[in-house]
């Protein structure tokens, strides 16, 4: 990995939290589960049991590959607290790298939705006067989540300059 | 607090003639079933005038309860409302522009809106309806000079600022850029093509529908027409100001060092005339409700002398063109085909220029000082060529800046760039840090600038 351009000069990447992968896929299987038992219950009494086999055998499919998707795609997620700016990377398929300047940061949000809280972890979310930054770092404990929104609006304070 | 200050006399009437018409539909809609019989006429009819006498009186009272005056601390106050009162403060500290704008039912009357646009909050309670178009001018300047601090002298400085044009656009050319655009000139050749079909399919239903055909370049042509008509540019001291439109006239303010980004852009069928379109982003409120009333056009076309001029204005000291670009990965051939050889991106020690665009070349122009974000990022297929392209983020606007498919390694190596001259010229306060007051003086050519008459036009 250290020759990807997207990670590449940074030693010190923080991964996120291994929980975030069980919250995301007890999610996504719950959906899988939820749509295949669907799907096979209404082949079954429809009268086409050897194709609700067939369903459940997708079904069963996608929920290994979605298990083994989410474990890389969560391992994927990345940020460093470089001198003067962050650093978030993340994706697999569709990768994408962001880096915000400590002084253009307006506002630090944390997030804890009720699986996060279930979970022990909190989302980082950075925002600047652009829409289009997107820089979110899901999958934190709360405390480095914490930490991490202290400093990082520490830092803006000191950096900024308005709009 | 000064005494307070109503709106024009006539708006009740305004508001009432604006409003009317809705209601009384809506009677007809409800009432249809009625309507029918004589006595059901009757009925609906003396709706309509309880209705009118009702909208007239609700009017009258909404005026008579709107006052505007300026508080201890100098900030505007607008208190309206009949049973709830509300009570809005404009920070004037905090006012990014004000916008003088005549919808065509106001202009009938002479009037015009005021809307002062601050950082945070929504248009909609601020907006002041109706003032006389002098009073709305009036006090226009008054905000933006209170708002520059100078609020013990409010008469002294109560006249509009004096400004000096510096373009106008003619409206044969405007017309004629329309006409030109990729758009217009598609949904033309759309025409014939459907007839053509038609013809050869032997559909001749198909061929009536070019007929209605003709109207959608018509409609996109007339619009933007009306939109941009008599497109003014002046140079006042608060800002660059436009003003533009037939049926609803608009005044803009971009007051100076607001601007975040700027985009060139030159239809591949107007480069025998040599001419281009400027467009901005500007800071204002957040969220994009009222978007639509920022300014974003600055120019819609003029040729490219002109263009500079007036983009020395907005970004002094910045040439687009002299940039240095590095081209895109030779592999961008296999993803973007089209466009592959317009694709650039480079910086200068102020700005970050890129270029793209095959039908509409566009350069696209953000100051370091104004760099919010930068992103790298890379879809399979990209992966795969070995390329990525390059977001600089700017505030919500028309202008959006990409380094599109750039070599993958070179792509980061200018993110990192991006973001670290973002961060240096933001510590050292750099190009249009003036958050108000002064207009550095720049060079132009000749003022009033005039547009070109362009080399052998065809009227067409």
């Amino acid at each position: 990995m250290s020759n990807d351009p997207f990670v590449a000069g940074e030693d010190e990447w923080v991964p996120v939290n291994p929980r975030l992968a069980t919250g995301r896929r007890l999610v996504s299987m719950s959906l899988v589960a939820l749509v295949t038992i669907l799907v096979v219950a209404i082949l079954t009494v429809g009268g086409y049991p050897e194709y609700g086999f067939v369903a459940l055998l997708l079904g069963v499919a996608t929920a290994l590959w979605l298990w083994w998707l989410i474990g890389r795609q969560v391992r994927a997620i990345g940020y460093v607290e470089r001198a003067d700016d962050l650093l978030v990377v993340s994706g697999i398929l569709f990768r994408r790298l962001v880096l915000v300047p400590y002084g253009r940061m307006q506002l630090v949000d944390v997030r804890r939705g009720p699986l996060e809280r279930y979970l022990g972890l909190a989302t980082v979310q950075l925002h600047t006067a652009a829409a289009t930054t997107d820089a979110t770092i899901p999958g934190l404990p709360p405390e480095v989540a914490g930490r991490l929104r202290d400093q990082l609006a520490a830092l803006g304070e000191q950096r900024s300059a308005g709009l | 607090m000064t005494p307070p200050r109503r709106t024009h006399p006539v708006t009740p009437l305004v508001t009432g003639v604006r409003a009317a018409p809705v209601l009384i539909i809506g009677v007809f809609v409800i009432g249809d079933g009625a309507a029918t019989d004589v006595i059901g006429g009757l009925g609906t009819g003396a709706m309509i005038v309880l209705i009118l006498v009702g909208v007239g009186l609700y009017a009258y009272i909404a005026w008579t309860r709107l006052e505007f005056f300026y508080d201890d601390d100098g900030d505007l106050r607008i208190t309206s409302g009949l049973l709830v009162r509300n009570e809005r403060r404009v920070q004037l500290s905090r006012l990014q522009s004000v916008d003088v704008t005549q919808p065509l039912l106001a202009r009938l009357f002479g009037l015009a809106e005021l809307r002062p646009d601050v950082a945070g909050t929504s248009a909609e309670g601020t907006t002041l309806r109706y003032l006389s178009l002098s009073d709305a001018e009036q006090l226009r300047a008054e905000l933006l000079a209170r708002a520059s601090g100078l609020r013990d002298e409010p008469d002294a400085v109560a006249q509009t600022a004096p400004e000096q044009v510096l373009v106008q656009v003619p409206s044969p050319h405007l017309l004629a850029s329309l006409i030109l655009q990729p758009i217009t000139v598609f949904l033309i050749l759309l025409i014939p093509a459907v007839v053509a079909f038609a013809g050869v399919a032997g559909v001749w239903e198909l061929g009536l529908s070019g007929i209605f055909l003709v109207f959608a370049p018509v409609t996109v042509v007339g619009g933007q027409f009306l939109k941009y008509f008599g497109f003014t540019v002046a140079q006042s001291s608060d800002g660059l100001r436009l003003r533009f439109g037939l049926t609803s006239h608009r005044s803009q303010t971009v007051p100076p060092g607001r601007v975040q980004a700027v985009r060139i852009e030159r239809p591949l069928m107007w480069k025998p005339w040599g001419w281009v379109r400027v467009v901005v982003n500007v800071a204002g409120t957040a969220g994009g409700g009222d978007s639509e009333e920022r300014p974003s056009v600055v120019l819609p076309v003029a040729p490219l002398p002109v263009a500079r001029a007036v983009l020395q204005r907005v970004l002094p000291g910045v040439d687009p063109f002299a940039v240095a670009l590095a081209p895109a990965s030779p592999a961008a051939r296999w993803r973007a085909p089209l466009q592959h050889k317009q694709l650039g991106a480079g910086a200068t020690s102020s700005v970050f220029v890129t270029r793209r665009g095959w039908l509409v070349p566009q350069w696209d122009i953000v100051p370091h000082a104004r760099t919010q974000s930068v992103r790298v990022v890379q879809g399979p297929w990209q992966r795969w060529l070995g390329v990525a392209s390059v977001h600089v983020d700017s505030t919500p606007g028309p202008v959006s800046i990409v380094a599109l498919h750039q070599q993958t390694d070179a792509a980061r190596e200018m993110a990192d760039a991006q973001a670290r001259r973002a961060g240096l010229a933001r510590r050292l306060g750099g190009p249009g840090q003036a958050e108000s007051g002064s207009i550095e003086p720049v060079e132009l050519h000749p003022a009033p600038l005039g547009l070109q008459q362009p080399p052998e036009r065809s009227e067409s």
